[in-house]
């Protein structure tokens, strides 16, 4: 008899060992199944590219697409930010421009007191 | 990426009912499997615990045909961190390293042993006598063998996991899962041969 012949033989009594377990410990064994299940968390898509466990986000590793792409959302926020500020800085250029140069009445270049105001103001 | 992280489009992702299922069919073996490993039932039942708590939080997200490889391994490792707290602790288990009687012939046991097949319970409580006699025997010899041999003998002829699943599980070579499946098979049937059993 070989070794697979041998073990397949001996394979029902170690079942009817595992059958033959003792209520108590039948009963715990069902407690801590049950105790898993409560762990088990549904899998979370992330950006549909990976499913994970829930709990494990924190120790998911990801390749370089897939990084960058998780991060392009703030790439995308921090570009919206940086071309609304150059935005503001042209406008606030261009009231500066116009109250300077359109809407200051001739009279006040003639103005000795505006000229020595502008000239401390641009120092 | 992580074990516990797959792509969409892998094979199906498990559902509770099938991690439910999964553990109502194995916790009996796993238990036993630990009670042959640490001689302990109270230790078992925390290790089996342990290994399904692990399963179900950490590999939820995998499909259900990978569990049984995934919670052998975590299983074992269970087991062999019981061994090692206790060796923290300064307390070792003994285990026997020889099997049945202390003769050298060189007859394979294999050869000689004769196996019936077990059918079903016998009626008679003699032989239902018998019978557990017999089972406590096997038992206490699968207990008995060395930790590495009696893992791989119950991955391979129990769990039914092929020579390269098991020595993943081991996380040894393929080679060395048939040296301690061999072995272990031989001193089974060696220590059943010196008892006079015939199954």
């Amino acid at each position: 008899m070989n070794e697979k012949d041998f073990a397949a033989k001996l394979k029902p009594w170690l079942e009817r060992s595992a059958a033959q377990v003792g209520e108590l410990e039948a009963t715990r064994l069902k407690a801590a199944r049950l105790r898993a299940l409560d762990a088990y968390r549904e899998p979370v898509s992330i950006l549909g590219l990976a499913t994970v466990n829930g709990g494990a986000l924190e120790n998911a590793r990801y390749t370089l697409l897939q990084r960058g792409l998780m991060i392009l959302p703030l790439l995308a926020l921090v570009a919206a930010l940086a071309l609304q500020s150059i935005d503001t800085d042209v406008d606030l250029g261009e009231i500066d421009a116009q109250l300077l140069s359109q809407e200051l009445p001739p009279d006040a270049y003639i103005d000795q007191e505006f000229r020595s105001w502008l000239g401390k103001s641009s120092r | 990426m992580l074990p516990c992280a797959h792509r969409i489009g892998d094979p199906k992702l498990a559902t509770q009912k099938e991690l439910s299922d999964f553990l109502a069919q194995v916790e009996r073996r796993a238990f036993k499997q630990a009670v042959f490993a640490v001689h302990d039932d109270a230790a078992a039942l925390d290790i089996v615990q342990d290994a399904m708590l692990k399963l179900a939080e950490k590999y939820s997200a995998r499909p259900a045909s990978e569990f049984p490889m995934l919670f052998q391994r975590i299983l074992q490792n269970a087991i062999r961190d019981h061994f090692r707290r206790q060796k923290v602790r300064g307390t070792y288990s003994t285990q026997l390293s020889n099997l049945g009687s202390a003769d050298d012939d060189e007859s394979d046991p294999l050869d000689t042993l004769d196996v019936e097949d077990l059918g079903n319970v016998p009626e008679s409580p003699a032989a239902r006598f018998e019978q557990a006699e017999v089972m406590a025997f096997i038992e206490d010899a699968v207990k008995a063998l060395p930790d590495r041999q009696r893992e791989a003998f119950l991955l391979r002829y129990w769990e039914e996991l092929d020579v390269s699943e098991t020595a993943k599980v081991m996380g040894c070579s393929e080679g060395s899962v048939k040296t301690h499946c061999s072995r272990a098979t031989h001193a089974l049937a060696k220590a059943l041969r010196a008892k006079g059993i015939t199954l």
